[in-house]
């Protein structure tokens, strides 16, 4: 029981991770039903953007008092929202739009994100480091106990993430469904050339999608790379995980996303994990097939993931 | 605030063109990130004098793009993209390339070897001219700024200065090399020279267009195909003349012990020495006479358009093909007998003028053989009606160049490079091309049916590719799990079990995902490919070895009766292999993409409900395409495995799914050529990058060229024919008369 709370924990620290990032696939897809490869880019660029911002600021973090840290931490997350707005946003711009401006056949957008997608994670690794296991400046005790349920213990730093990550989404769900900016995000991806009719501004509301996406995915990297390391090919793994979650809960929705995003956490640490005559039935070394599997078994009884498309429909 | 000062359209594009300055002197230069200050490498960047080079970069891109509509009508005029074209390979070939392999010149480049070459006595009187004073440099802008001059006042004597200096200066830039390298006395395989000389003669050929372009030719390429329309096959007899003098007088033909000996010096080195009659002959006098003869032949078969001299200039392009490698296999198997230089068997020790002879005389052949089988349909009329659009969408080579016979041309001028260019280049080059060029190449054709053809994007593409060779490990005893002993088999055999494997587990993967479309099912093939690695990496069952891979798997040997061919270490021999591996695959693939399977998937790419509708049995349709995809991998798999002998799952990572897609659609989804090309040139430039810039750097430069491809040119590199008309509207003729800049072809400027 200890140990399945344990897994449990764990699995929704990670789909916390998961559906932050899967918001930014899901949000683009809704509003140009495009998957955005270099999103784990921005995820990446997050986790540097705020690292240069922390490290100025605290230096090794030492002698941070204790009510700094909070004020820290909400500049880490500040600063990774906006570099991964401003990496967005100029992705957006050099890889997208002149490509939609120009009438290109949907894989080549794919192929410029990739091309984005190598190049920032390179362009990274060239001015920052290659190192894979860069570590935020201690400025907190991260794995100190809160607490503990039924013989399970959740850090702070657990705590923190998953809180963190809802209270985004929630903000996120409220900016979809409540705000004049989420109405136009809705009605582009309901039908563009009517929205378009409606006046709304197609250009400036995908980059406003790609900026929301951005930070959140910023926001993202900066919570992944406190709670673990972070390096400039942080993003693959992650991304990749972030889409399948995105894809499991239904392209295009952001709830979708979210449900899909802790899901997928949450199953890929309990099911490899789980006891069977003492000792574990699948083993870790099977996270990702299980992953995978699950998403191919739950596309083949709803094709259309768990919520299904469309992102004005379901928020 | 919508008039604001920012808002104003140049503002904006100055900011872009100075932040896209900025970006690029962040690339340049070392690695500069540390840990501890992550600022240097911007600092590096702003506060060095290199910044000022990129904002007159940034400066002139907006420059460009601010007037590019004052631009355009001068660049469709013709000659102008042969001249970029040739004006930027000769700055290439003297920026990035090697003049020479040798040590004692420095860094091998340009500006390297002509220091020394200026300083040194000894070198031909010639040669030291054109390296001494920035004599090159001289040539090539003042051949440049005429041909851009001619076109400009559009002044045909100018055009004329420019065609001759453009032929001088390859010659002189070529003949310079030589003389470099055969002052230093050792071989070399550096390319400057060769790259130089095709860029002066494309900049030649660039004011050729300007001086004979007519009033009712628009462009370029209407110049081109009224060029190879006036004679076909005389552009092949042309480059059979340039490889074939250059082979005949002044190449290297055998080089032991670091020695450069023409044709002549290698008869006199022969002479004596017991060669077989034959070959003596030939090198005495029987290759010059072939040579020309065949020459003659040729341009009189072009020339005329006489089928029959057609035919013989054919056959004596064959038969003296044959010669010259009969010649070439007695004089190195004589030199291996008497242990020349080490030689342990035939084949060693050529140079490069042998091959290009070999080229010389396929070219010539080819150029009869054009004329032979063209001839018919000529004597109807001046201009044969293009071909009937709709039979091949991806012979694009025949959209670009409607001439008859044009697509044959590049045909031979390709296949002869990819027969006799390997043997000439070095070590590390044949293995690039056999381990990286070849194999992608052959992966890339394979995806092309599904990305390409049927519209399914399939991101787990390399799990077959992993298939195939893990089948072959398991049926050659390399696996722990061994095979029962009448299935043991050689690596050549495993191909059709590697094939009819891979049908299945592409029909395994197509069967469940069937329903599912565009990105869901990118995201469960990637989910796929993963599996597969996964699988073989975590070894359930001790089947695959996990993580430390399978070893010793043989190389490929055929042993048919009296015919015994082993495949050993020789990356040349692969490349042969792999050579016919390819053609077959094509061969088949191109019948493939015109029948009715063909059609079916070019239906259910554009649209899958209307094509169900049509009576296309959707499903069949898809899973063959898997199918046949997958198998294709499946080959390339038997073949990496017996090549490289050992393999492991880290030879199956997800970023080379992704990769080879990006190959196909950079080279242009749905075109064969096109697949190949985008394999062969992306699997290219990392190679070449590696003298250029940090090594860790090259994914980001690759990067970076992908983004510019698909932002400039988004159809690819050849893009198909019924791609290039989404794009472009099918209305639009692509006719030679063009009035106006195409629809957003201006960089982002509507016009």
């Amino acid at each position: 029981m200890t140990d399945f709370l344990n897994y449990l924990i764990l699995g929704l620290t990670r789909g916390s991770m998961y559906a932050l990032i899967a918001l930014g696939y899901t949000l683009v897809y809704g509003v140009l039903q495009l998957i955005n490869f270099a999103h784990s880019e921005v995820f990446m660029s997050g986790a540097f953007g705020s690292y240069i911002i922390i490290h100025a600021v605290v230096g090794d973090g030492k002698s941070l008092p204790w009510f700094g840290v909070p004020l820290v931490f909400i500049l880490g997350l500040g600063s990774g929202a906006l570099t991964g707005a401003v990496i967005a946003w100029s992705l957006e711009r050099v890889a997208y739009r002149p490509l939609r401006r120009r009438g290109a056949p949907k894989l080549a957008f794919l192929i410029s994100a990739i091309g984005m997608s190598f190049f920032l994670s390179q362009l990274a690794g060239k001015l920052f480091n290659r190192f894979t296991n860069n570590q935020f400046p201690t400025y907190f005790q991260q794995n100190r106990r809160v607490l503990s349920i039924a013989g399970a213990d959740v850090s702070v730093i657990q705590l923190t993430l998953i809180v963190t990550a809802v209270l985004m989404m929630l903000f996120l769900d409220r900016l979809v469904s409540g705000t004049k900016l989420g109405r136009s995000i809705r009605g582009v991806a309901e039908d563009a050339p009517t929205a378009a009719l409606m006046g709304i501004n197609i250009d400036k509301t995908i980059s406003r999608t790609f900026i929301i996406g951005g930070a959140l995915g910023g926001a993202a990297g900066f919570l992944f790379g406190t709670a673990f390391t972070f390096s400039n090919i942080m993003g693959f793994l992650p991304g990749v995980k972030a889409f399948a979650a995105a894809v499991l809960g239904g392209i295009g929705n952001i709830r979708g996303a979210m449900i899909g995003g802790l899901l997928l956490g949450v199953v890929e640490n309990l099911v490899p994990t789980a006891p069977w005559n003492g000792h574990a039935w699948i083993g870790i070394g099977w996270t990702d097939v299980v992953a995978f599997v699950v998403l191919v078994l739950v596309l083949v009884v709803r094709p259309s993931g768990i919520l299904g498309e469309r992102l004005g429909r379901a928020a | 605030m919508k008039t604001g000062f920012f808002s104003s359209p140049h503002v904006k594009r100055l900011a872009g063109c100075m932040a896209l300055a900025f970006v690029l002197a962040l690339m340049i230069g070392n690695q500069e990130g540390s840990q501890d200050d992550y600022g240097l490498a911007f600092r590096q960047a702003i506060f060095s004098p290199r910044i000022i080079l990129f904002i007159v970069i940034g400066l002139l891109v907006f420059a460009a793009m601010t007037f590019w509509p004052y631009i355009t009508p001068y660049l469709l005029r013709p000659g102008v993209r042969p001249l970029a074209v040739g004006g930027i390979t000769v700055l290439v070939s003297q920026t990035l390339l090697k003049w020479s392999d040798d040590g004692r010149t420095g860094n091998g480049k340009f500006n390297s070897v002509a220091s020394k070459a200026a300083n040194t006595d000894g070198l031909a009187p010639m040669a030291k001219l054109f390296f001494s004073n920035y004599l090159g440099w001289i040539l090539l802008l003042v051949t440049f700024g005429l041909g851009a001059a001619a076109i400009l006042i559009s002044l045909r004597a100018l055009a004329w200065v420019a065609a001759v200096l453009g032929v001088v200066g390859g010659i002189w830039a070529y003949t310079s090399q030589a003389a470099v390298r055969d002052f230093l006395g050792t071989p070399d395989h550096s390319t400057g020279g060769g790259v130089a000389l095709i860029g002066y003669l494309t900049l030649a050929a660039a004011a050729l267009a300007t001086a004979l372009a007519t009033g009712d030719i628009a462009d370029t390429r209407a110049f081109v195909n009224r060029l190879l329309a006036w004679r076909p096959g005389m552009p092949l007899v042309v480059l059979g003349l340039i490889v074939g003098v250059i082979a005949f007088v002044q190449a290297t033909w055998f080089s032991p012990q670091g020695s450069n000996q023409t044709l002549t010096d290698t008869k006199t080195f022969f002479q004596g020495n017991g060669l077989a009659n034959l070959a003596y002959q030939y090198l005495a006098w029987l290759g010059y006479v072939l040579f020309i003869a065949t020459l003659l032949t040729a341009a009189a078969a072009s020339y005329l358009r006489h089928r029959i001299l057609g035919w013989v200039a054919a056959g004596l392009g064959a038969v003296a093909l044959l010669l010259s490698l009969i010649t070439m296999y007695d004089m190195t198997d004589l030199a291996a007998a008497a242990g020349v230089d080490g030689a342990t068997g035939p084949w060693q020790n050529l140079g490069s003028g042998a091959w290009m002879a070999c080229a010389a005389f396929f070219v010539l052949a080819g150029a009869g053989l054009v004329v032979a089988t063209l001839g018919a349909r000529d004597e109807q009329g001046e201009l044969a009606p293009a071909e009937a659009p709709a039979a091949r969408s991806s012979d694009t080579l025949s959209r670009g160049f409607s001439a008859p016979g044009s697509s044959k041309v590049f045909l031979f001028v390709i296949l002869a490079t990819a027969l006799f260019y390997p043997p000439t280049a070095t070590g590390f080059w044949q293995k690039v091309l056999v381990s990286e060029i070849g194999i992608y190449v052959l992966l890339a054709i394979g995806l092309n049916v599904v990305v390409g053809w049927a519209g399914l994007l399939d991101l787990g593409f390399i799990a077959f590719y992993a298939i195939g060779s893990y089948t072959t490990a398991y049926l050659t005893g390399a696996l722990p799990f061994k095979p029962p002993s009448f299935l043991h088999l050689s690596p050549l055999l495993a191909i059709p079990f590697a094939i009819a494997i891979c049908l299945l587990a592409g029909v395994a993967l197509g069967a469940p995902t069937l329903r599912l479309r565009g990105d869901y099912l990118a995201i469960v093939t990637l989910g796929f490919g993963e599996i597969i690695r996964i699988t073989a990496n975590n070894n359930p069952g001790n089947i695959t070895n996990g993580p430390k891979g399978a070893f010793g798997i043989p190389h490929p040997r055929i042993e048919l009766g009296p015919i015994k061919f082993v495949w050993g270490q020789n990356n040349l021999q692969y490349w042969y292999l792999l050579l016919v591996l390819i053609v077959i695959v094509v061969l088949l693939f191109r019948r493939l993409e015109a029948s009715r399977l063909g059609r079916a998937w070019a239906a259910i790419r554009e649209d899958e409900v209307a094509a169900q509708a049509t009576g296309i049995n959707t499903t069949r349709v898809k899973l063959l395409a898997f199918a046949i995809g997958a198998s294709t991998s499946g080959v390339a798999g038997v073949f990496f495995a017996s090549q490289i002998g050992y393999i492991n799952p880290e030879n199956f990572v997800l970023n080379n799914s992704i990769l080879v897609v990006a190959y196909v659609v950079f080279g242009g989804m749905g075109s064969l050529p096109g697949a190949m090309a985008g394999a062969a040139v992306l699997t290219w430039l990392p190679e070449f990058l590696k003298d250029q810039v940090p090594a860790e750097d090259r994914q980001m430069w690759i990067g970076a060229v992908v983004l510019l491809m698909m932002i400039f040119r988004p159809a690819g590199l050849i893009p198909a024919k019924r791609r290039a008309a989404e794009l472009r509207g099918l209305n639009r003729s692509s006719s030679a008369e063009v009035g106006a800049v195409p629809e957003g072809e201006g960089m982002g400027v509507r016009a």
